[in-house]
């Protein structure tokens, strides 16, 4: 390619600024692979496969700056855009473990957490290979810039057979205007443990932000993992997610992603099955109004025979707003008898709001059973005649009608206190967003 | 004093003009029915009533209890006192039935100025009521008429019009699909609900239904119009002969 159409990756100065914090020879060998890794991915552009749908020009034309490690920032903990669920928590300010908001004493026996910033030698070699592991090949450059610039990084280990007593929950609050952070959070899920991990991402009292965060699962033998996300950022505030998960022999894992902020927003869920009798469930829903872009691109490695896989999404779509969908399966051939089942539904609310849906089947084992679907519809005009025909006015019908569809992938997640609190958080959505046509 | 008065009463769908000059007129706790063939409007004048978008009214007016009801929105006519028993109720999946029911009952309460109904109280009232219509709990805690047979809707139906307590019902075809077990039931159920101030416009192709429910006058309507007006006796010989007689009047 000629020099002259080369064209910079962004955030250079973030690295930058990231590598001139890293004192330690470790931390900043982290950082020179993760910045070589992050040149070699590429920025996603147009022709990238992976991010056709979502493009990613005004956050590379964003300015941000790295936002301080550690330093106190005086920001609470926005209780009414968390989840409301009884558990002891673990709060990132813009990337960075704030003890004082955290209830670390809490955390319930069987939990460990350990913290990169703390990293003892014996820790190190562990942290700096979970790091990298995030692949520089498949349009994930932000992974890697995660790792270039992240500032702290947190392991959370649910012991052998460990059957906590509540869930946790970390919340990533994002507190500095035009701050750009990196929350990484790494769950390990030992064998035959059982345990619900929640994230609460949200704002903090700044408006543009970048939250480019990555966690990474682990689920032993054995283990069942609740994992249950809420992206609830500023309105003004870009969050790129990936959430990698790789699940062994006759483990469960739940995940919910309810996405409701952010003015653009990729969920993204890569997935490996490596046993069988494994239960894989990626669910998830999406609400979006004005003009927010929301992302949810997810896929499933089936490496292994005789799983399950199951993926239900569903999505609000009203204004201009726009939501991607890309679900793909893999079945490789040595994964027989797999069992994947993959649904992506969107609710036009108005006719400008937009879907992009694009399931993906790529199936190399003969006897497997694979199906997926994806809809797009409207609210039904009969449905809204019948409630207001029973004296239920026009805009209380139309959320009584969003909420029961939202409702239904809500209620795909396994714990109780977890979908109701995903339901409350919906239904404040529904009370802001849905009054008025709309259209 | 008239509770509804229909006067003139035009309205078209997509520019077709369906309704072709109705005037109607009915006092409180006067039963009327309205037989007429299929495709003659009978549908169309209960959902002009019901306030359903789509439905243009071009000329005349409907007042009820003395106001303009054509300038009501439909859950403000339903508020209002006016209740449709829909020919074919639609199901709505992930709305449970007690859900709906409750915000339906708390509307009307809300419209009228008075607080809302204590939520044991009312399931007992539900229950109740739902007991006489052969309906069990699972029946109410399941999404709205999913699942249900046809005449389990049209219980359904019923069911919600003795708990909204309307003052003028509008029955349309509520005994059609139904087997005679399950009309004898919708049909006790609407004679429970008569009293001197509840009026109700029954909407019915065949009149077998009027031999349960009697009513005070039959009308048929037929192209568009009300050709002719008389009592109960009028549906018999409607029965014998059929509506063949209302092609030529109206052509
Ligand atoms: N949504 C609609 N669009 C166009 N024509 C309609 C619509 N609904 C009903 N019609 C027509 O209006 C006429 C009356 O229909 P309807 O009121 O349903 O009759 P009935 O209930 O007496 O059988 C019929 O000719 C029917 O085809
Ligand atoms: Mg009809």
């Amino acid at each position: 390619m000629p020099d002259g159409l080369v064209k910079a990756i962004p955030f250079e100065d973030l690295i930058a600024a990231a590598r001139a914090r890293s004192q330690d020879g470790w931390r900043a060998d982290l950082n020179d692979q993760a910045k070589a890794r992050y040149h070699v991915a590429g920025w996603p552009h147009a022709r990238t496969e992976s991010w056709k749908y979502t493009n990613l020009n005004a956050l590379a034309g964003s300015d941000f700056t790295l936002a301080e490690g550690g330093a106190a920032t005086g920001a609470a903990v926005p209780e009414d855009a968390i989840l409301a669920i009884d558990a002891p928590r673990i709060v990132l300010v813009n990337g960075v473990l704030d003890p004082a908001l955290s209830n670390l004493d809490a955390l319930p026996g069987g939990v460990v957490l350990t913290r990169l910033a703390e990293a003892g030698e014996s820790d190190r070699a562990v942290m700096a290979s979970l790091l990298s592991e995030e692949s520089s090949t498949d349009g994930l450059p932000l992974a890697a810039l995660n790792a270039a610039t992240l500032s702290d990084a947190l392991i959370l280990d649910i012991a052998t057979g460990a059957v906590p007593e509540t869930a946790v929950h970390v919340i990533s609050v994002g507190a500095g205007e035009n701050k750009a952070f990196a929350p990484r959070l790494l769950i390990r899920a030992g064998e035959d443990s059982f345990a619900d991990v929640i994230e609460s991402h949200v704002g903090g009292g700044a408006e543009v932000y970048f939250s480019n965060s990555v966690t990474q699962v682990t689920v032993a033998k054995g283990a069942r993992l609740g994992h249950y996300r809420l992206q609830n950022e500023a309105l003004g505030a870009f969050h790129v997610a990936l959430t990698t998960a790789e699940v062994a022999e006759g483990a469960v894992y739940d995940n919910f992603v309810l996405s409701l902020g952010a003015r653009l927003a990729r969920n993204e869920i890569r997935g490996e099955i490596t046993g069988a009798r494994v239960e894989y469930r990626i669910n998830g829903a999406y609400m979006a109004s004005g003009t927010r872009h929301l992302d949810n691109t997810t896929f499933i490695d089936h490496a292994a025979a005789g799983s399950r896989s199951r993926e239900v999404y569903k999505g609000v779509l009203a204004d201009a707003s726009r939501g991607v969908f890309q679900g793909k399966i893999l079945v490789r051939q040595d994964a027989q008898q797999t069992d994947g089942y993959q649904m992506n539904r969107a609710m036009l609310m108005s006719d400008r709001a937009e879907i992009d849906s694009k399931p993906e089947l790529e199936i190399y084992a003969d006897d497997v059973r694979c199906s997926h679907g994806a809809t797009v519809g409207e609210l039904e005009e009969d449905h809204l005649f019948y409630l207001q025909a029973r004296g239920i006015d026009r805009d209380t019908a139309r959320r009584l009608l969003v909420s029961a569809y939202i409702d239904e992938a809500i209620d795909e997640i396994h714990s109780e206190p977890v979908r109701e609190a995903m339901k409350q958080r919906a239904g404040d959505w529904l009370a802001q967003n849905l009054s008025g046509d709309g259209a | 004093m008239s509770l509804l008065k229909i006067e003139n009463l035009h309205a078209t769908i997509d520019d077709k003009e369906i309704l072709k000059g109705i005037n109607l007129e009915m006092g409180p706790g006067e039963i009327h029915a309205i037989m007429g063939p299929n495709g003659s409007g009978k549908s169309t004048l209960s959902y002009v009533l019901a306030g359903r978008d789509g439905y243009e009214v071009t000329e005349g007016s409907v007042t009820f209890k003395g106001k303009d009801l054509l300038e009501l929105e439909a859950d403000e006519r339903a508020n209002e006192g006016i209740f449709l028993a829909f020919q074919y109720p639609v199901e709505i999946p992930g709305v449970a039935g007690m859900t709906f029911l409750r915000e339906s009952y708390n509307a009307k309460l809300r419209h009228h100025g008075e607080p809302e109904a204590d939520a044991m109280q009312f399931l007992k009232m539900v229950r109740a009521k739902a007991k006489t219509l052969n309906m069990n709990d699972d029946m109410l805690k399941r999404p709205v008429n999913v699942g249900f047979s046809g005449g389990e809707k049209k219980r359904n139906e019923i069911l919600q019009m003795a708990v909204l307590e309307p003052s003028l019902a509008i029955l349309d075809e509520t005994d059609s699909g139904l087997d005679i077990d399950a009309l004898k039931l919708v049909s006790e159920g609407v004679n429970a609900l008569r009293n001197e101030g509840r009026s109700m416009l029954i909407i019915t192709h065949y009149q077998r239904l009027l031999n349960h429910i009697q009513p005070d006058f039959v009308h048929v309507l037929a192209h568009g119009k009300i050709q002719r007006s008389g009592g109960k006796e009028l549906a018999l010989e409607l029965e014998a002969n059929g509506y063949a007689d209302f092609a030529e009047e109206a052509a």
